[in-house]
Formats: structure tokens, sequence, C-alpha cells
């Protein structure tokens, strides 16, 4: 399904994700160490580390709203553009990627220094 | 701030920590001491009765925070101390070995210790309760494939233990004198079909109160129970029936206390140099001390909130969690304070909602792995927004739609 190519990897088609739903990646598909959450809040996608940096809990069900992802366990919210905690329990932020919406295609840029894209 | 040189907190949970944290969040930059009884980087209660007691998490699995948090955020944790008087007057604290430490503000954080049975033979060898790593790791150890476990008390602790001893392969009994716990919070669907689970589990389940515990001669505990033929036979027993806050220190110095030390919105003690968070606490107005999670947390935060002064967060609705047999039961509010409810999905399936109105709004919600639903339900109780039943009902309708503006 995932097609890697230098350019970024395809996650999605646009309308596969509903607004406020996300899709989660699993490492497989990307290399990455982590899956990868791929949001659609708004009109506008973003990318996260699945897995909530307080616990292990998956951030693709949590709740989208305003920007921010509220995690499904314990409910620390984290901002989706940067990945930064926006309240307790959660005090670091999760990795932050870049999804990019080309010829009707997500595509996912991971972030610097990570996994195998590029 | 800068005439404020030193917050103490006497405790290291969940109450605690969260104190500090909203504490540096909102720039306050001078020291901060957590005194902590236990020893060891300060951990999460609520593994201790699922992946611990499981033995799926280690001790660095449920910390509260790592270890770096402490450095970072300038917070001195002062493990294996306890503080054995507060001083209001004389503005600080002294510790169990007698030393004096001075403190402009005092935070309470003591949290509970757990309900004793008060039988005769409550205080067996064989009977366990669970607070602590400790508490969970010895019984953990015992869990073993056959053992015969009694657990007294069908509650949240309870019924966890027993889910988890089941799971373990135990011969589980699980005795409460009310005949479906929890209904109060949650409604009676809810908790009929939580309670109903255990059966189905294998757990046998008494409606009884234990009134005594003896020493059979070929080893093991007997339970025997108030006006009933029938007694439980066990080789080892837990005990979840509550926890008494920790008011001790509170008492000693002066301040109200009324099942907990008596707070105000800031988490203001009727000393006002000191404040109460968490377990131990209990807000003027309500019935009831929130023994929860998300009351730590959002406790901790308000405190912060009123010793700085600040204006306040606004409080939620009131959130738990606990997971049993593989599911997760989530509640917002309380289902006692609805006049009419709504369910949405079928308790057969295993997995539905009861919502519960009050003119016109939402007020309570309960599911059994419903999380999405929870979500939604919080934020329409949260921001008041009126609904109809019959919307409510009807699961081809997102919850989340309500909350479109
Ligand atoms: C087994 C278990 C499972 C739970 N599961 C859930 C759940 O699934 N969902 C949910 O919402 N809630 C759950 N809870 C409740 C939740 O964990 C508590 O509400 C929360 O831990 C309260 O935090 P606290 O900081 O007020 O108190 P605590 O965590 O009890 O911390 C108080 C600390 O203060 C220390 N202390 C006391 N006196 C002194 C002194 N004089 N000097 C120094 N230190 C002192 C104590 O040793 C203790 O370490 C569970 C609780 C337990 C015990
Ligand atoms: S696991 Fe995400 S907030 Fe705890």
């Amino acid at each position: 399904m995932s097609t890697t190519s230098s350019t970024g990897i395809q996650v999605a088609r646009v309308g596969d994700i509903d607004d406020g739903e996300a899709l989660r990646v699993p490492p497989e598909a990307t290399g990455h160490d982590d899956a990868v959450a791929v949001f659609h809040d708004a009109g506008a996608y973003y990318a996260l580390d699945d897995t909530c940096s307080h616990g292990r809990a998956s951030l693709s069900e949590g709740w989208i709203e305003d920007g921010e992802v509220e995690c499904p366990l314990h409910s620390a919210r984290f901002c989706l553009e940067s990945g930064q905690p926006q309240c307790m329990p959660a005090t670091t932020a999760v990795r932050a990627h870049r999804v990019e919406v080309r010829d009707g295609g997500l595509w996912l840029h991971l972030g610097p220094g990570e996994g195998a894209a590029g | 701030m800068s005439s404020r040189r030193r917050i103490a907190v006497v405790g290291a949970g969940l109450a605690a920590v969260s104190v500090c944290d909203a504490l540096r969040a909102q720039g306050y930059d001078g020291e901060l001491v957590l005194f902590s009884a236990e020893s060891g980087l300060p951990y999460d209660r609520p593994p201790l009765s699922k992946d611990v007691l499981l033995g799926k998490a280690r001790r660095e699995d449920v910390l509260l925070r790592p270890e770096q948090w402490y450095t970072e955020r300038l917070v001195t944790l002062r493990e294996a101390t306890v503080v054995r008087a507060v001083r209001p007057h004389e503005g600080g604290l002294e510790l169990a070995d007698g030393t004096a430490v001075d403190a402009d503000r005092v935070v309470l954080a003591t949290g509970g210790t757990p309900r004793a049975l008060p039988v005769p033979g409550g205080d067996d060898p064989a009977v366990h309760v669970l607070r602590t790593w400790e508490d969970s790791v010895r019984l953990r150890e015992r869990l073993l494939p056959g053992t015969r476990v009694a657990v007294v008390g069908a509650g949240l602790i309870g019924a966890e233990t027993a889910a988890v001893a089941v799971a373990r392969g135990c011969r589980v009994t699980l005795v409460d004198p009310v005949a479906v716990p929890l209904a109060g919070v949650v409604g009676d669907t809810v908790a009929g079909a939580l309670h109903g689970r255990h059966t189905t589990e294998g757990i046998d389940v008494i409606t009884g109160g234990v009134c005594r515990l003896e020493h059979p001669p070929g080893g093991g505990v007997v339970l025997r129970l108030a006006g009933q033929c029938r007694s439980v036979q066990a080789d080892l027993v837990v005990v979840g029936i509550g926890i008494r806050p920790a008011t001790g220190l509170a008492e000693a110095a002066g301040l109200h206390v009324d099942d907990g030390v008596v707070v105000g919105p800031g988490q203001h003690t009727s000393h006002p140099n000191i404040f109460a968070v968490g377990d131990v606490a209990r807000r003027s107005g309500h019935r009831v001390r929130h023994e929860h999670w998300e009351a730590a947390l959002r406790g901790g935060e308000a405190a912060a909130h009123g010793i700085l002064g600040r204006p306040l967060p606004e409080p939620g609705a009131s959130w738990f969690w606990s997971d049993r047999h593989g599911s997760r039961l989530e509640a917002v509010g309380t289902m006692a304070d609805a006049e009419r409810t709504v369910l949405r999905g079928t308790p057969d399936s295993g997995a539905f909602t009861v919502l519960g109105l009050r003119d016109g709004r939402l007020v309570a919600a309960a599911a059994i792995d419903r999380g999405p639903d929870i979500r939604a339900a919080r934020r329409i109780v949260d921001r008041g927004i009126p609904v109809d039943a019959a919307r409510l009902a009807d699961e081809s309708a997102d919850l989340r739609a309500l909350l479109k503006r």
C-alpha cells in the first residue's frame, strides 16, 4: 500500500481519513522506530509518533480537536503541529513529522534524523 | 513570587508531583522539596492492581516521572523521609529525626491508608491490602495457580484484584455486602454488567458481610459471613474496602478536618499557608473525597494556582477509569445526579454507554469499552450543550457531531 520514494512515503489518499480521525501507520511501513499517527483536523493533516510520551497508548485513537490530540488513556494533550505536550500528565514531546498533500495522496516525511525516508 | 522561597510538599504521589509540575509551568522559581515516606522514585498507583499484579510491568515502567524530571525542574526529592509535624505558626515542618525545615507554603499530599477489615481476625497475616509497590509485589508472588483467594470488597481495587487473580489461575471468591457495587456512580446497567462479568469469568461472587476470620487446624483462613451459614475457605485474603485519608498531620496542626482535610477551590486548608491535594483532601461542599487519579492531578494544578494567587482553572466534570477482565470502565460525573438515562449500544455486546441527563443537559456518562463516547460526553457536559435523548440513543449518530458548532 505505501510507496517509499525520496519524496516521502505515501500513507493514504485524500479522503481516506475523515475529519477528526487519524490513521495509524505501522513501523513496518516506514522503517521508523514507532508507528506514526496521521491526523486530519479541520482540513489539515499532521503526523506524530503514535505512542504517547506518558504511557503506551496509541495517539491515533485519541480525540482530535483545535489542533491538538488528547491521549485516550489519561487525557494528556499534544500539539498536532509540534508534538509538544499541552497539559499533564505528559511532560515530554512526541516527535512530529510532516504530511504533504500531493497528487491526491498523503505523503509522510519523517521528522529530522529519523527512519528510512529519503 | 520572589518572597516565596520554599514550598514543601508532604508526600510524593501523583498529587504532589502534579503540584510541582504546575508550579514550574506557572513560573514559580523558588525551592520545591518533596518529602516521601517511601523509598525510590515516586510511582503511579493504578498499575499496582493491573499490570504490576499481572507481572507485566516493572518498577521503571510505572514511575510518575523520569529521574531527569527532578533535576530539570529543580525538584528536590527527599525519599524515605517521614514528616512528623507541620508547624503553621513557625512556618515549616518537622521531620521524623527531629530536623526542622522552613517553608513559606506547605502542601499536604499524604494520600490515604487502606482501611483494615474491622472484624475479629481482620489483622491476620494472610490478609493483604493494596496501596503500595511493596503490597503489589508481595501479593503478586502469592497469586499462584490454584491458590484460593478471597477478595473482600468489590469496588474498584477489589474488582480489579479479583480479575487479575482469576486470570492468574487462582480460585477466587469475591465478597461484598452490596449486591451491585458502584451502582450509585455508574448506574445500575453498567454496574450490573460489570459485576455480572465476574461470574462469567469464573469468580464465585457472594453478597454478604464478613464478620470474622478464623484459622482452621488444617491451614488457610475461613471467612465467616454475617447471617449466613455459608463460609469462604481461602489461602489468602485481599481487603479492598476503601481508604482512610492520612489526616494525622493536619489534625495535629489544628486544621479543619472532616473526612479529609477540608479545602476550598484553590486547595487552601483552614490555614492560609497550608494546602491539601489528592486523596487526603475533600472539597468543602462536596459530599465525598474524589479518590481518583485525575482528581489528584487536577487538584495539584488547582493548588499551584491557589499558591501563586492566579485565577483557577475551570473545574471540569470528574472522570475515572478501571480495568478488569480485559475491559475498561470509564465514567464522567456521577449517575446519581441524573434524572433519566439513555442507553447507547447493547449491554449484551459487552461494549455500551449509559448517558445521564438532567434538565435537558448531560450530567454523567458511564461506558464499558467505549472510550470515544466518554471523550465526547465529557466535553458535552463541560460545555453545557443541550441534548436530545432520542438523538443520544441513536447509534448511527456520532456523539462528536453534537460538539460541532
Ligand atoms: C491499587 C490502586 C489502583 C488504582 N487504580 C485507579 C484507576 O484505575 N483509576 C483511577 O482513576 N484511580 C485509581 N487509583 C486511585 C489513584 O491512584 C489515587 O487517587 C492517587 O494515587 C492519589 O494520589 P495522592 O498523591 O493523593 O496519594 P498517594 O499516591 O497515596 O501518595 C501519598 C504519599 O504520601 C506519603 N506520605 C504520607 N504521609 C507522609 C508523611 N507524614 N511524610 C512523608 N510522606 C508521607 C505516602 O507514603 C505516599 O507515598 C488507584 C489506587 C490504587 C491504590
Ligand atoms: S498514556 Fe497518554 S496520557 Fe497517559
